[in-house]
């Protein structure tokens, strides 16, 4: 088996929670930069692979800072757009994750500074699968609950709580992708807990 | 402190700030957190209880997808092979001319060098003294099965 397959085997048995979101991801840098370079090249496999592989969770990163489908969509073409023209030059100084999130935040503070401040948007729907219907709404309610405890979490932590408790990433990459230490992270993840912990405990007190 | 270097304090933090799934804690400190907190379940069981809640809350945060479209046009604009960028012409034109559009430019010419010399050289063969055969006359005659001009004047068959 190559070392690719390999790793796509190991990454497919790689715990997750209900949405499929990765605890861990471990990747060969190997493997990441044989990719790079094949898809540097413009092999079609290796650019597609890379897509697949990052496109959602910058999405996912850039949606959750600026709440706008439209402008997510923006920063994450403009995010690749950036990674085609710097992949032949690529050092694999990072994983293409870090680097790639890291792009993303960056243009989605740019684009919030110059906007003012507005409300948030109607929260995309979710399939509630086969829960049962009581089930599903309660889900329902308390997906959209959470969501807007964590949209009104400051900025940073918003960001922090983002890349490591719902993409999975890892505290040196997460740390990474926000330019910040490892202590910096802990001290926004925490704080974003602790927050959300007594946002949660006071809504069942009401 | 255990003898892994791990302590209450730490374990704590490591609850609070990445909750109570130990594939979210850091990798170094894993095991030894994992074994201190099963070593000690009642010092973390109300930290515990409470990361686990947190946790699944986050489990029941709506997970947006992007567009499906987004990845084809990202991939549009990516950097395309040198066969894909060179089209069929330059590679069919490649297949014919491994060695590159110098080779068949040099042949023509080496061909029009040796043409020019073949011409000059033949024509200067074919000038004779008036009232003598050239040698290009002579192949001609003896190709007619005569000897000479004069014999082919005496035998030929005349039209009139």
């Amino acid at each position: 088996m190559s070392d690719a397959a390999a790793i796509a085997r190991y990454d497919d048995f790689l715990p997750r929670n209900s949405h499929g979101r990765r605890y861990a991801r471990i990747v060969s840098d190997y493997s990441e930069r044989d990719q790079i370079a094949r898809a540097a090249a413009g092999d079609r496999l290796a650019q597609s692979a890379l897509v697949n592989r990052h496109m959602p969770v910058v999405w996912r990163v850039a949606f959750r800072m600026l709440r706008d489908r439209q402008e997510a969509e923006d920063v994450t073409q403009e995010t690749f757009l950036r990674a085609w023209k710097m992949l032949p030059d690529w050092e694999g100084r990072s994983k293409f994750s870090t680097w790639a999130c890291t792009v993303a935040i960056n243009l989605c503070r740019d684009r919030m500074k110059k906007k003012a401040p507005v409300l948030m948007e109607t929260l995309p729907e979710r399939e509630a699968g086969d829960l049962p219907p009581e089930q599903a709404l309660h889900q329902k309610q308390a997906g959209a609950r959470i969501s807007a405890l964590i949209d009104a979490l400051p900025e940073r932590q918003k960001e922090a709580l983002t890349l490591s408790a719902l993409e999975g990433m890892g505290n040196k990459d997460a740390a990474a992708a926000m330019q910040v230490s490892v202590e910096a992270l802990e001290s926004l993840l925490s704080r974003a807990r602790r927050t959300l912990r007594q946002a949660l405990a006071e809504g069942q007190e009401e | 402190m255990t003898k892994t270097g791990m302590t209450d304090a730490r374990v704590l933090q490591l609850l609070e700030t990445y909750g109570a799934w130990p594939m979210a804690w850091p990798e170094e400190e894993r095991e030894a957190a994992e074994a201190h907190l099963a070593a000690h379940p009642e010092r973390f069981a109300d930290v515990l209880a409470e990361a686990r809640l947190l946790d699944a809350a986050f489990e029941a945060e709506p997970m947006a997808e992007p567009d499906p479209s987004l990845a084809a046009r990202i991939l549009a604009d990516a950097p395309q092979s040198r066969a894909a960028r060179e089209g069929l012409g330059v590679r069919l034109s490649r297949l014919l001319m491994p060695n590159g559009r110098r080779w068949p430019a040099g042949a023509a010419l080496a061909s029009l060098g040796m043409g020019l010399f073949a011409g000059y050289t033949a024509s200067a063969s074919s000038v004779a003294a008036p009232g003598f055969e050239t040698e290009a006359e002579a192949v001609v005659y003896a190709a007619l099965g005569y000897d000479q001009y004069e014999t082919y004047l005496e035998e030929a068959p005349l039209d009139e």
